[in-house]
């Protein structure tokens, strides 16, 4: 029988899952699992799959072109010869050719007019393409703004309550001044984990929180560290959240998207008991 | 209304795996029943994956014939009819835009790039003719003005252009926790949506 744990772990990988997004060693240990028959990660996935494709929804529907729905049922019915597919109607170069040769001779007004009208559209087009740019860029600096917010409300939620449990996490390495600090809401296992002075990870790794419980190291969540912050915070939803279950935290270097069990020297510790 | 909505989405979803099991047993006037239903959503929601007209039929012409050549590979655990037409869209779409990105590295060819939703067109709900699920679609709207405009962001980047949490950790210069503390937060307020109320025990 799994343990809540356990549970929590597989769980934990749905969402990922869903988006196609587990890399390939963990997607497949989640399929394994999933031919066990796991009934509540099958319902999971089902809900998953069923919310996300709300979004489509939000799009202003459009009939697609005339000429797809005969192309498909066409298809269908040669399937056994298996065809190419049609492809879609190309200029007939001969006809265009035959007809610029049928054309009478322009004056060169004409020409020159031709070659003025292309040159105002290629410039209205970079024109056109600089100011999108600029809008493009200015709105991915308001959403990285709102995120900034956003995070901050975060963290003031989960400190802001009445009862928070604070655990201070030791550095493993006598030469290193990195330090931290895990502060959890017990009831509703909101966490935050605050590092300083962790060195920034390499490209390929991430830093990983783990809850040690009855000796296991159980999954919590991973954050970056990079240089040009050396207080870094995040949130993370803690597997269990009452302390007498906690034994400690710790954190670890990884591959980047994570590990199920720590492969990493301990970067920083800190016991509850 | 929203009873009546729910009720338009949970017929649809019956009507639908009615379809599937014609179509399984080579009825192809299921296959074109599905389709008049359902690529008015999915040629749009291509086009917006791709940013091309002419990838966005292809997407949708591979889904229908896939649907065709393999329906026995929905399962349950798959969401409805629907959802697995729009998971298997997604799919499509992504790796085209994928394949795409692969070439271009090679060549001084255009990649393809997600298009970005005309004003209008997306999240208000514009004044165009909804075509199918219209009173469902009109309350999934409504309902989605709870969710903030991050947690929308981030489910619109991990859906419509395929990024891990990890690249919008690093794109958007938040800990990974925190995105996937509003990822998860926006899944669960789209979990709100009628039809999802009634398919929890």
């Amino acid at each position: 029988m799994k343990t809540e744990e356990q549970r929590h772990s597989q769980l934990e990988l749905c969402i990922p899952y869903v988006f196609g997004r587990l890399n390939p060693g963990n997607r497949k240990q989640f399929e394994a699992h999933l031919e066990t028959g796991c009934e509540q990660c099958k319902r999971e996935l089902s809900e998953l799959y069923e919310a996300i494709a709300l979004l489509p929804l939000l799009l202003k529907q459009e009939a697609p072109p005339s000429g797809l729905r005969q192309r498909i049922l066409s298809r269908l019915s040669s399937k056994r010869s298996e065809p190419p597919r049609a492809a879609k109607p190309i200029p007939q170069r001969g006809v265009v050719e035959a007809s610029v040769t049928k054309a009478p001779p322009r004056s060169w007004y004409l020409y020159a007019s031709i070659v003025m009208g292309v040159l105002l559209i290629i410039s209205l087009l970079f024109f056109l393409n600089d100011q999108l740019r600029t809008t493009g860029e200015l709105e991915k600096k308001l959403t990285d703004l709102q995120a900034q917010i956003q995070e901050k409300q975060d963290i003031l939620g989960i400190l802001q309550v009445q009862k928070v449990e604070i655990l201070q996490l030791a550095n493993m390495d006598a030469g290193s001044q990195a330090f931290g600090r895990v502060f959890w809401e017990p009831e509703k296992r909101h966490a935050v984990v605050q590092v300083v002075n962790l060195i920034a990870e390499p490209a390929d790794k991430q830093y990983q929180l783990w809850l040690v419980k009855e000796k296991k190291y159980l999954r919590v969540g991973e954050f970056d560290v990079n240089k040009e912050k050396s207080n870094v915070f995040a949130v993370m939803t803690l597997p269990v959240g009452e302390r007498q279950e906690i034994e400690g935290f710790a954190i670890t270097l990884e591959p980047r998207g994570g590990s199920t069990q720590p492969s990493g020297a301990i970067q920083l510790r800190g016991a509850t008991k | 209304m929203q009873q009546n909505a729910l009720a338009q989405r949970q017929q649809c979803d019956r009507e639908d795996a009615d379809l599937l099991k014609r179509i399984q047993r080579s009825d192809q006037r299921a296959l074109a029943t599905l389709y008049d239903r359902y690529a008015p959503v999915f040629y749009p929601f291509a086009l917006r994956i791709t940013g091309s007209h002419e990838v966005a039929e292809e997407v949708v012409h591979d889904v229908f014939v896939q649907v065709w050549e393999k329906g026995n590979s929905y399962a349950t655990q798959n969401g409805s009819v629907y959802a697995w037409l729009a998971a298997l869209s997604r799919m499509k779409a992504l790796e085209k835009v994928r394949t795409s990105n692969q070439k271009k590295k090679g060549s001084d060819g255009e990649a393809l790039q997600p298009r970005a939703p005309l004003e209008n067109e997306e999240k208000q709900g514009g004044q165009e003719t909804i075509l199918v699920f219209k009173g469902y679609a009109e309350e999934v709207r409504n309902m989605l003005k709870n969710l903030s405009k991050l947690e929308l962001r981030l489910l619109e980047l991990s859906y419509y252009e395929g990024q891990s949490q990890s690249d919008l950790a690093r794109m958007l210069r938040i800990p990974l926790g925190t995105i996937k503390a509003k990822m998860r937060r926006g899944i669960q307020k789209l979990r709100q949506a009628p039809a999802q109320e009634g398919k929890r025990p």
